[in-house]
């Protein structure tokens, strides 16, 4: 029992003292409670779908952040993970008679090997030159699929695959803890020394090489992580929509990840988090003028952009947070003083 | 006195307001109608709905037992071309924000496997509009008690489309040995599209059983502007038949390039591009005597109920009806209400035991539901002489007319369909030469 009451003052004490002196963590706070409580408020099937999808693109977002943001390696073409695992959970799953909970982890595998493949041939190449070549191999992975109608389904793709569960709410569930647990995991690989690492490498590749780091084993593991979440976001969406078909590896999907990951701010996780659970349901609510969906749409992120080009969720952070220009730390806006070292912060 | 005027003139403006607003009172039959919206498929499903809601509502609605209930239509973009999600999202919509009775409606078949499935977990009845893939019905036969809610109105499946296509291929070869009395070499050019894939290999392996020698297959870009190249190729192979595979622009570029330069050869196949009343005009009248497959064309009757609808269809919206625009006109005309007024209810099993023994008459022919063969629903579509066959269409001086179904039987011992209005196939004049 004194244990107990040990760690819940422990965990108030951080939340006093780590969580709430800073608005973006009070805002994080409370869009894992929201998320979390949600099935309270309402159990809408439509909702919760919208939520669930969300979900799912948010953890490809984050995984194309994780690439492209913070290692600078400039991918047109994340589809092409998003696909594989959808296509390996759906065959692994229909063939392999696994169920999802095995299927999904074996299909992000499957992407990590994707991930290496498109890796190792793209590590010469930079810029325009790797983000086209990125772009090629979706492309290239749709050829196949229609080439292998037998094993692929051709244009149909696969269907029948099985759904982890028929509850709502278990569904719900199992997708939104997955995306939180998958950005906190991919948050903490940014913040930890190979985060630094991929910055660097993104910043100046070269200053990297001469401080004695192999980028290239470095830039590999970028593309096999990125891989590895992505391909657990294709896995997902495969069992919820029941069904692995070559939209998930069209052009359209690879871009609309570079746009939620700008939208929301690139190297953050959080930015393309954030950007999808805003432009996602949006694009739904337009649906009421939906001759015009699109279009307002595509107002919407091209105002963002053009006044906040660092991201929206960049754009907010600094107006509700300022940084000690002395420790760095970061402070409520309201702040006169730094929090830690006491300095000005005018 | 002069407040109270004023006051009792404002109520009666109210209910007046009121009355042309709401003129439905009680309730009503939802409706879904799904489809791209923003693409010509789409368009066509809303339009042929919308016809059959307002013919029905303007004869008082649909007997409901011992209730009229009018049709409340609820369209639904589905987006499906572009993002397969989206469609899913927005037949969950229909099913729990607009809380429908009905569905009809989908495309593109990634799209509908998903939407089935979620029509199914309602327990709705979702009446396919525009997917021809067979795995679709063959899932009602596996699992009923799960799928029974699922029929397919349009267009029949997709080994019977290719049969069709053959069926042409086969009355154009008939037509030149007799006519001209030449052996038949026959060219295949497909628009390269991953759904030209299977029909390729199929033409492949069937056009020698019919009789004809194959020359080779050509595939050109599907956005082509040019195909000289290949025509050059095809006319060098001493091909007489051209049997085309086209759904897009290439359609186009292909007749009025084939045209220009006169090459000895008979096009018969699928050119959607051809099915459009403005081909004539977008290949300057190079596209005459092209050969495609359509559903409806205006003067060609399969039974007393085509004219009717063609002449108000094209009153309307001043075009031939396509495909999913019939379809989805059929299915709530002639399947759904029909059905809803029998059962006296509008409750799906009821109306799912009634319909799928239905035999019922269509613009486009008459519906009978198939089983497999050992009895099972599967709630696809009868193909073949008095059932459901389509039309063979070809271009003759600037006017598209119906040539096949003409005298053709799918078994030798078997019936024979000819519609009224079927004219004989014409050979273009530089091929006899």
């Amino acid at each position: 029992m004194g244990l107990a009451l040990f760690y819940v003052k422990k965990f108030f004490k951080i939340v006093r003292n780590e969580v709430l002196v800073l608005p973006s963590r009070v805002v994080v706070g409370l869009f894992f409670i929201v998320l979390l409580g949600l099935p309270l408020i309402t159990q809408d099937p439509y909702i919760v779908r919208i939520v669930i999808l969300t979900s799912i693109f948010a953890i490809l977002a984050a995984s194309w952040d994780l690439l492209s943001g913070f290692t600078g390696q400039m991918n047109f073409g994340h589809a092409l993970f998003f696909g594989v695992g959808a296509y390996s959970s759906a065959l692994i799953n229909l063939h392999a008679h696994i169920p999802p909970w095995g299927s999904v982890p074996l299909g992000a595998v499957v992407a990590v090997l994707a991930g290496l493949i498109v890796g190792i041939p793209c590590l010469r190449l930079k810029h325009t030159y790797l983000a086209l070549t990125t772009l090629a191999f979706p492309i290239i992975l749709t050829g196949i699929i229609f080439a292998l109608p037998q094993y692929t389904g051709g244009e149909f793709g696969l269907s029948g695959v099985t759904r982890f569960t028929n509850s709502l709410i278990g569904n719900y569930y199992l997708h939104v803890v997955t995306m939180l647990v998958t950005a906190v995991v991919m948050w903490k690989i940014t913040d930890s020394n190979t985060g630094i690492i991929f910055h660097a490498i993104r910043e100046d590749e070269l200053a990297v090489k001469a401080s004695g780091i192999n980028t290239t084993r470095y830039k590999l593991l970028a593309f096999s992580l990125s891989g590895f979440f992505a391909g657990i976001a294709g896995g997902l969406y495969a069992h919820y929509m029941r069904i692995a078909g070559p939209s998930t590896l069209e052009v359209s999907m690879s871009f609309m990840v570079v746009i939620w990951a700008i939208f929301g701010g690139a190297a953050t996780i959080y930015g393309p988090i954030g950007a999808v659970f805003i432009l996602y349901p949006l694009l739904e609510f337009f649906r009421i003028w939906p001759e015009y969906r699109t279009m307002i749409f595509a107002a919407v992120v091209l105002v963002i952009l053009l006044y906040m080009p660092e991201g929206l969720i960049h754009w907010i952070r600094d107006k509700i947070e300022t940084e000690c220009p002395r420790c760095k730390i970061r402070n409520a806006a309201t702040r006169k003083t730094c929090r830690v070292c006491t300095a000005g912060l005018d | 006195m002069k407040i109270m005027t004023l006051g009792w003139r404002l109520a009666l403006t109210c209910c007046i307001v009121m009355v042309m607003c709401f003129p439905a009172w009680g309730r009503t039959i939802k409706i879904g109608v799904i489809g791209p919206m923003q693409f010509v498929q789409g368009k066509g499903h809303w339009a042929g709905a919308t016809m059959a809601a307002d013919e029905i509502n303007a004869r008082g609605g649909v007997q409901v037992g011992g209730e009229k209930m009018k049709i409340e239509l609820i369209k639904a973009d589905s987006n499906e071309f572009i993002n397969v999600a989206d469609a899913t999202n927005a037949m969950e919509r229909l099913m729990t924000q607009d809380k429908v009775d009905f569905v009809v409606g989908g495309f593109r078949t990634e799209a509908v496997f998903p939407m089935q499935d979620i029509a199914m977990d309602y327990k709705k009845i979702f009446i396919d509009c525009g997917a021809a893939t067979t795995a679709l019905c063959t899932r009602v036969a596996e699992n009923y008690n799960r799928y029974k809610y699922f029929f397919r109105q349009t267009p029949f499946n997709d080994i019977y489309l290719v049969r069709t296509s053959f069926a042409h291929l086969a009355m154009a070869a008939a037509v030149m040995k007799k006519e001209l009395n030449v052996p038949i070499k026959c060219a295949i050019v497909a628009e390269k599209a991953a759904w030209t894939d299977g029909m390729i290999k199929a033409a492949q392996a069937t056009i020698p059983k019919l009789g004809m020698e194959l020359v080779g297959t050509w595939q050109p870009s599907d956005k082509a502007t040019d195909v000289t190249a290949e025509l050059s190729a095809i006319q060098k192979s001493g091909a007489n038949v051209v049997f085309t595979i086209f759904s897009a622009s290439v359609g186009i570029t292909f007749a009025r390039q084939a045209g220009e330069l006169k090459i000895p050869a008979a096009q018969v196949g699928i050119n959607v591009e051809a099915q459009k009343d403005g081909f004539w005009e977008a290949t300057k009248g190079m596209g005459n005597y092209v050969f495609t497959t359509n559903t409806y064309c205006r003067g060609v009757e399969y039974n007393e109920l085509t004219t009717p609808f063609m002449d108000k269809f094209i009153k309307r919206f001043n075009e031939t009806p396509t495909y999913t625009a019939g379809g989805t006109h059929d299915a709530i005309l002639y399947a759904l209400v029909p059905s809803i007024e029998a059962v006296g209810s509008l409750d799906a099993d009821k109306i799912v035991a009634h319909l799928e023994n239905r035999e019922y008459k269509v613009p486009s022919g008459i519906v009978k539901y198939e089983k497999t063969k050992d009895g099972k629903p599967t709630h696809d579509l009868t193909w073949g002489p008095g059932y459901l066959t389509s039309l063979g269409v070809q271009w003759q001086d600037g006017k598209l007319v119906g040539v096949w179904p003409n005298k053709w039987k799918l078994a030798p011992d078997g019936p024979e369909a000819t519609y009224k209005g079927i004219v004989p196939m014409k050979l273009p004049p530089w091929l006899k030469k």
